[in-house]
């Protein structure tokens, strides 16, 4: 039947087709074509737009988003770690820098699979059989323990922390250890590489290059240079306030990379070079900033400071400050570390008294606790604290008053011991008064109710038109972190016994760093310079990209008033309460403070309050190169020594002088009565006869010998040759006498006057070299550096400080 | 009988059945379609640069390739050269020659789709066991179900083209023709071949619809379909019966879900989207996708459409769209003017299977509907898929050569 359907249908019968038509062929075959072409608009076209609209709408609308996805997972982008600038200190000698270290990480996802592939090969060896000389392969877990146990060894960390990481199985990175030394990581290296124990290397553990902040004088200058966080950016000081300039910029590799993770075809990298931090050159000397530092520290342990202390150096004609130390201080390599001894006492104390919690190591107290100590020994007193400076400030008075011309060096003033102003009674250092006195004397003595008159003279607003000439009232923008800025009275506020009490530096809070930059002013000729530590930027070919402009901010008084202020100052320390802040050899100029701490007062415990005492100096007092400000703060009123700025201060501010002058290359002038300190260098005699040593020895400037025994010739000499002693020492030489073998002893000289002290020493065998104030009445020897009783060489050298010690405060 | 009697009868049988040949014969020697075979062969040029564009990279990295980045488009290639012989000496007989393969296609169909699926005989990729060897040949193999295709649509179109206005009956028309493509369709949707049981079961049903069954039966089919495919992805009835709920919740939202979930399941469809997505209008040139660098999985495969949308843009892949349309269209055209109803239903078929196909696997790509796993007529990668494709292209050419010459005027 379908035959002769189909052979009805064939063309050459066509037109019988046509004669006998069959209904039932026509109209099956009127519905397929009916039907197909509804198939052929739901199939050719229907369906093609339902296609176009969605495809529109993924590459048009959603392109952003997944040209985003798309980058995201096919861009590799490998950061290139630019090398962290380095702080220099003016010299060229390096504060700080940075050396690669490698950071230690595992890739867990990685050991868990290579452990089961060890499995698997492990597995298929036992089927197949060993060949000979073959061994097993390890399986997963020992793989896994051996890293454990290695690494642990050689990162000195527990196995359990490398199991505990490789537990994370699920990512790919899992740090072991930060920055480790290069010893460490080589040894990791050797480690990786090794094919002994899988036959392979060790897969999943990797190094990662990072590089590590090194401090080499860890404490020196801490609180300028400051330290990282754990992500290698500044926390402190410079290296947060010129993060940007010495961090650079990390450059970044942008490459192609497939869906395995490995880069594809050229073309697609693009790079950024890294671009290196720049150097920090700062003013910073750190031969300078040593003896600071000593000074700081050697003073705190002798008058027990409880607050610690503060010092500035600075070069009077630039504002460049050579040091800038803080006590208590911190090691800049373990800055969280407590550093000072008294502080970790404290610590210590509080762990003792708060018991930690079963399982704790220490309690929550502890925690708080050293979270102060650490704020507190990172804090830069110098910068960011203030203070009531006391009678440091006399010297700003002096020079307004001067400047103004309303005192000369005649004016003279009439000290009762205390004078009364709108009622109060304000008292004098001396409480007996210190009587009629020029302007020379009432500075020496620094005299209140001189320093009230003058400051009443002055009148408010000239007073407060100068407080901001000196720019006192806003800080000083020195490019150190976090200054702090002093509280002055508002000016309609400011009242007539504000200006008394202002005038002698009490009533209003400056930093350190305010008032030296102010003090500086006065000193060198009137220029107010903006003191900063950051000489120069250099980038790492050592070109300067940028340089410090030491132009002054202003004159504030004149040369010639600033002449005359040097002049009275310089009175302060040759004749005055300064007298402690002498160097031999040299003309010092400074002024002493003591000033009362508000609000410390307790009628119980504290009937006189605390105090802070400071000094401040400069050298060579007619052309001053070196200015000084120190202060100590809070120092204990039972050591015996009467708490004062001229006390307590200055006598460590000359033996910092007495260093620093010489190391600056100033030479000292001796003269008249202090010839006695100047030095030379012991010439070599032995061999000589006794005449022709004598001269040889006048020569260089040795007038006093004594000669023991009776040979021909010196045999032996004490100091021997090469030596360096003061040139009033005695020399002894030995003509055929046999050198003492026996140790001397040194004998206790404090309280004895230079000649006695020298007598004393002579006798003993040494030689003294006498430091400090030369000049004056009542000056006695208050300190040597050898303690009594110690067993030492004949023929040491002995230093005894001199000074005075009044009852008196300046 | 006498001897000249039966001499007679003979060359009788003889001229009638000379004279059949030549009938024949001179049917077949119509023109070819032009439009059809054009477009053809354009989809299958553009569909092999394709093919190397998307396969060089995996076929380089690749050990199963022998890091020959030519390796699958050398396979193809051979195998379209192949396909276009095929294609060509099918197109040159006369379709009516096949009616008498009709029931012996269909019982060899049903035969390897069952030995598919006894166990040791078939032959298993990623968990479906869809392959069968060639005896004789080393890694030669073939899927039954693109046998069964072709077996489906010559039977079909034999068999509906017989039956005419019974069609519409349900005991003649509708139940032996369903009944038969439920056991086809069943038989790879055990494999497991989902997407392989859908085009069979969907161009079947395309041919009894048009062949004539009653309209009830298109309005109850497309019915069911509304409704069961609306419960499957717009209701949560999918996620109780578990299996392939995840592949819907991965419809509705890819880029949803933790981790954890999108790395398991919605991996590919993230892909694909992005691929497709990151072309943008103009796409990233010709051979420059990067997605295909790992990131893309069946790259030359199911998802080789998304690669042309990210190399070429929306623009390019539009174009190609419109050609595949242009196909469909014209295969449909074909059918309408065939010069029978058995060479219309084959035409439809074929047609129908590639629209079908290339509509499911460009809907997949684009996340339009869920991920099936269904490759691209004449792009994906596929020895035998593209040799059947091309021989069933040489039917549709081979019905176009009888179609009766348009009447003049």
């Amino acid at each position: 039947m379908a035959v002769r359907d189909n052979r009805k249908n064939t063309p050459p019968k066509a037109a019988k087709v046509k004669k006998r038509p069959q209904d039932s062929a026509r109209l099956a075959k009127l519905t397929i074509q009916r039907r197909t072409l509804a198939l052929l608009l739901v199939f050719g076209v229907v369906t093609f737009l339902a296609l176009f609209a969605k495809a529109y709408d993924l590459t048009i609308n959603q392109f952003d988003e997944m040209k985003e996805r798309a980058s995201g997972q096919q861009m590799k982008s490998t950061t290139i770690s630019a090398s962290r600038g380095s702080i220099l200190d003016r010299n060229g000698t390096i504060l700080a820098m940075s050396a690669s270290a490698d950071t230690v990480f595992l890739d867990p996802k990685a050991i868990n699979d290579y452990a089961g592939d060890l499995d698997k090969k492990r597995a298929e060896k036992m089927v197949e059989g060993l060949k000979e000389g073959e061994s097993l392969p390890i399986s997963g877990q020992e793989y896994k323990d051996l890293l454990a146990r290695k690494l642990a060894e050689i990162l000195e960390i527990d196995e359990q922390k490398v199991n505990d990481e490789m537990a994370k199985t699920n990512y790919q990175f899992a740090v072991l250890a930060r920055r480790v030394e290069k010893e460490v990581s080589d040894q990791i290296r050797a480690f990786i590489t090794d094919k002994t124990f899988t036959g392979s290397a060790i897969q999943g553990v990797h190094l990662q290059n990072d590089s590590k902040r090194y401090y080499p004088y860890s404490s020196l200058a801490s609180h300028v240079i400051g330290f990282l966080d754990g992500d290698n950016h500044g926390a402190y000081g410079l290296e947060a306030l010129y993060e940007t300039e010495l961090e650079g910029s990390t450059g970044l590799a942008v490459t192609a990379k497939d869906g395995a993770g490995s880069e594809i075809m050229f073309q697609y990298e693009q790079y950024y070079d890294a671009e290196d931090g720049n150097d920090l050159q700062t003013t910073i000397d750190s031969t300078i900033q040593y003896y600071l530092e000593r000074g700081l520290e050697d003073m705190i342990s002798k008058y027990g400071a409880k607050n610690g202390a503060a010092g500035v150096v600075m070069d009077p004609k630039s504002g460049a400050i050579l040091a800038i130390a803080s006590n208590p201080s911190y090691d800049t390599n373990d800055p969280r570390a407590i550093y000072s001894e008294l502080l970790q006492a404290e610590l210590a104390k509080v762990d003792e008294e708060n018991p930690p919690l079963p399982g704790e190591d220490h309690s929550e107290a502890y925690w708080t606790e050293l979270g102060n100590l650490q704020n507190k020994q990172w804090r830069s007193k110098a910068v960011s604290d203030t203070y009531e400076p006391g009678s440091t400030f006399k010297i700003l008075t002096l020079s307004m008053a001067l400047e103004e011309g309303l005192i000369n060096r005649n004016t003279a003033f009439d000290c009762a011991g205390k004078v009364t102003i709108s009622g109060e009674d304000i008292g004098c250092s001396n409480h007996n008064g210190h009587g009629h006195q020029d302007l020379k004397k009432a500075v020496a003595n620094s005299c209140n109710p001189a320093f009230i008159k003058i400051g009443l003279t002055v009148g408010a607003e000239k007073f407060y038109e100068y407080l901001e000439g000196f720019s006192l009232l806003s800080k000083t923008g020195v490019d150190l972190q976090g200054e702090g800025s002093g509280y002055f009275a508002a000016p309609d506020k400011f009242t007539t016994l504000d200006l008394a009490c202002y005038a002698f530096g009490q009533n209003f809070n400056v930093t350190p760093i305010q008032l030296i930059a102010a003090q500086a002013a006065c000193i060198n000729g009137g220029y107010l310079y903006q003191p900063y530590v950051v000489e120069k930027e250099l980038d790492k070919a050592g070109n300067v990209v940028k340089q410090h402009d030491a132009t002054p901010v202003r004159q504030v008084i004149s040369e010639e008033t600033s002449a005359t202020v040097r002049e009275l100052l310089e009175y302060v320390v040759s004749d005055g309460t300064g007298r402690n802040g002498q160097v031999a050899g040299y003309r010092v100029g400074g002024k002493t403070g003591t000033a009362d701490k508000r609000g410390t007062k307790d009628p119980v415990n504290n009937p006189k309050g605390d105090i802070i005492v400071s000094f401040l100096c400069f050298a060579p007092a007619d052309d001053p190169q070196v200015i000084m400000l120190l202060t100590l703060d809070t120092p204990r009123r039972d050591t015996g020594t009467y708490p004062s700025g001229g006390n307590m201060v200055a006598p460590t501010a000359s033996a910092i002088m007495s260093d620093i002058l010489p190391y600056l290359g100033i030479a000292p002038q001796y003269s008249g009565e202090n010839q006695t300190a100047a030095e030379g260098t012991v010439p070599y005699v032995v061999g000589m006869t006794k005449e022709e040593a004598a001269a040889k020895l006048a020569e260089y400037g040795f007038t006093s010998y004594r000669a023991v025994g009776d040979g021909e010739t010196v045999t032996d000499q004490t100091p021997s040759g090469g030596a360096i002693v003061p040139l009033g020492a005695e020399i002894i030489l030995y003509m055929g006498a046999e050198k003492s073998g026996e140790p001397c002893k040194v004998p206790n000289v404090v309280g004895l006057s230079a000649a006695d002290a020298n007598r004393r020493l002579a006798d003993a065998g040494l030689i003294m070299k006498s430091t400090g104030a030369s000049g004056g009445s009542g000056i006695k020897a208050i300190s040597q550096s050898l303690e009594p009783e110690t067993e030492v060489p004949a023929g040491t050298v002995v230093t005894v400080q001199m000074g005075q010690t009044s009852s008196t405060a300046d | 009988m006498t001897k000249a009697e039966y001499k007679q009868r003979k060359r009788l049988r003889e001229r009638e059945e000379r004279r059949k040949r030549q009938e024949a014969w001179e049917a077949a020697r119509g023109p070819l379609d032009l439009p059809f075979l054009l477009l053809a062969l354009l989809l299958l040029g553009i569909g092999l640069i394709m093919l190397l564009s998307a396969s060089f990279p995996s076929a380089q990295a690749s050990k199963s390739s022998n890091y020959d980045p030519l390796y699958y488009f050398k396979r193809q290639a051979m195998f379209g050269a192949l396909g276009l012989f095929a294609m060509f000496t099918v197109s040159k007989i006369n379709y009516e020659r096949f009616r008498g393969l009709a029931k012996l296609g269909i019982i060899v169909s049903i035969v390897l789709l069952v030995l598919v699926l006894i166990p040791g005989v078939g032959i298993t990729r990623n968990g479906a066991t869809r392959w069968l060897g060639i005896p004789g040949i080393q890694a030669g193999q073939f899927q039954p179900s693109e046998v069964a295709k072709l077996g489906i649509i010559v039977y079909f179109a034999e068999s509906i083209s017989q039956k005419r206005e019974k069609m519409r009956t349900f005991r003649e028309g509708f139940l032996p023709h369903i009944l038969l493509l439920g056991v086809i369709a069943g038989l790879t949707l055990k494999e497991p071949h989902l997407s392989g049981a859908i085009l069979i079961f969907g161009m079947g049903a395309a041919m009894m619809v048009v062949g004539g069954i009653h309209w009830g039966w298109i309005a109850a089919g497309v019915g069911t379909v509304g409704v069961g495919g609306y419960l499957m992805l717009f209701t949560d009835l999918m996620a109780k019966i578990d299996y392939n709920a995840a592949r819907i919740t991965v419809w509705r939202d890819p880029f949803g879900g933790d981790l954890e979930f999108r790395r398991k399941y919605a991996y590919q469809t993230i892909q694909s989207l992005i691929t497709v997505g990151s072309g943008g209008l103009l796409g990233v040139g010709l051979g420059k996708s990067r997605q295909k660098f790992m990131f893309l999985p069946e790259e030359h495969n199911d998802f080789i459409f998304a690669v042309v949308f990210e190399e070429l843009g929306l623009v390019g892949a539009t174009m190609i769209m419109i050609l595949f349309a242009l196909l469909i269209i014209r295969g449909f055209w074909i059918a309408i003017h065939a010069r029978d109803r058995f060479g219309s239903l084959m035409a439809v078929g074929v047609t129908t299977q590639i629209a079908l196909q290339a509509f499911l696997n460009i809907a997949v790509v684009t996340n339009l509907i869920p991920n099936t796993g269904i490759s691209l007529p004449f792009f994906s990668y596929g020895g035998t898929a593209l040799a059947i494709q091309l021989v069933e292209i040489g039917i549709v050419l081979s019905v176009s050569r009888q179609m009766p010459a348009p009447k003049a005027g």
